[in-house]
């Protein structure tokens, strides 16, 4: 497992984008529905494999996505991880980009577990 | 290596690798998939060759044979379900908790008798992810149970959804009134799918298919067209190229030898449809996938 979206939330993406790209030199990457349901800018860092999530604040407050931790085998990780105490808030659940299941951690945030499937590298 | 687990729930995972086999017997409802080779299944008169982009669904009490004549061993992984098992993930799947809570009252859970279309389906999506994870596992040995039976139930929800594409998704775009109807001129098409899938390396007229399918050839490419969106013999190509895709990858034939080992008559043809279909040639691909092995 490991860290690779860090979400930034807020009311205009298009300045958000802007800042980053402008002042921390980061590029767009593309644009992915990896959090529930709505589409994130996803701009690559100096980090070749960490990239920032920037999608719209829907005001959910303490209830928002901190941290997007990716794995090669969702189900494993989730069970290891359910056997270690650590409460989820669904089952992994299926999605165009693949499985996901969220976590919390024991300061309350929450956190997504995902394994990204390419399902067009099968065809 | 090669290894058969059965979990204390009583479902059995087998894997091994092979050169010839034969066997004959009765099973539980099960999954079978291959992951290099072909493995061919004798249903009754209906001969069925699975290869890695497919895999055959059984049900329990099935007669069948299974034969391996392969120049390269095979690699065969299956799963089968208890009857408990199934049976929980259907109530689990159809009914809602109340319902759940007061089993021994509601009539109708329970009961159900699973029957499924015993055909080829295309091994893709989740089950193509969960199916390698679990495999995976299980060659390094893993023990867990309740590991190892999450990755069942898993591989049930992703059946059901490839069923529900397959079978009810592609039924509702048949132009008939009566879903009863519908659903049997699909188990027909789908007779016609499987006979493309084992026998793509011959000459397939459109007459056999038809026979084979139990359908007239005007239907036959009417209600094909409608259900799957493609010609039966567009359907055959793309199985063809797939395949070829598959031996240009895992193995040195020269390209001439996979042109007629998948049933083109002409290489020309065939490396202008894999370049249509895969936006490059032969060659390309293959020595792309070189380079990557290295």
């Amino acid at each position: 497992m490991k860290i690779k979206y860090i979400p930034i939330f807020t009311e205009d993406i298009e300045s958000q984008v802007r800042f980053f790209a402008d002042n921390l030199g980061f590029e767009v990457f593309d644009k992915k529905n990896i959090l529930a349901s709505q589409e994130c800018v996803v701009m690559q860092t100096t980090s070749p494999d960490i990239f920032i999530l920037i999608a719209k604040d829907y005001g959910y407050g303490n209830k928002k996505c901190s941290m997007v931790v990716s794995t090669d085998d969702c189900l494993n990780d989730y069970h290891n991880m359910k056997t270690a105490g650590i409460k989820f808030y669904n089952e992994p659940q299926y999605t165009p980009t693949g499985l996901r299941a969220e976590f919390i951690d024991p300061s309350g945030n929450r956190c997504l577990l995902i394994e990204e499937r390419n399902y067009n590298s099968l065809t | 290596m090669e290894y058969s687990r059965t979990l204390k729930n009583n479902n059995v995972i087998y894997s091994g690798t092979r050169n010839t086999y034969n066997q004959q017997t009765t099973s539980d409802f099960s999954i079978r998939f291959v992951f290099s080779g072909n493995e061919r299944y004798n249903i009754g008169k209906r001969q069925l060759s699975i290869y890695n982009d497919s895999f055959l669904i059984l049900n329990k009490g099935t007669h069948y044979t299974s034969t391996v004549e392969s120049a390269i061993p095979v690699q065969s992984f299956g799963i089968s379900f208890d009857d408990k098992f199934l049976q929980d993930f259907r109530n689990g799947w159809q009914f809602k908790d109340e319902a759940l809570l007061s089993i021994n009252k509601n009539p109708f859970i329970n009961r159900y008798e699973h029957e499924f279309d015993e055909t080829i389906y295309p091994f893709k999506g989740d089950l193509f992810f969960n199916v390698n994870h679990l495999k995976h596992h299980l060659d390094r040995g893993l023990q867990d149970e309740l590991l190892i039976n999450e990755y069942l139930h898993h591989c049930l929800i992703n059946y059901f959804q490839i069923f529900n594409e397959e079978i009810f998704q592609k039924a509702q775009r048949l132009n008939f009134l009566s879903r009863s109807t519908k659903i049997e001129i699909l188990r027909r098409l789908n007779l016609a799918k499987e006979y493309l899938y084992s026998n793509f390396n011959s000459n397939i007229t459109l007459e056999e298919l038809a026979e084979y399918a139990c359908l007239s050839v005007t239907h036959l490419l009417r209600t094909f067209r409608q259900a799957f969106h493609q010609t039966p013999h567009q359907f055959l190509v793309q199985i063809r190229l797939q395949r070829a895709k598959d031996l240009l990858k895992n193995t040195d034939y020269p390209v001439n030898e996979i042109v007629n080992m998948v049933g083109f008559d002409c290489p020309s043809s065939f490396i202008r449809l894999f370049k249509g279909r895969f936006q490059t040639t032969p060659l390309k691909y293959r020595q792309g996938f070189s380079i990557t092995i290295v």
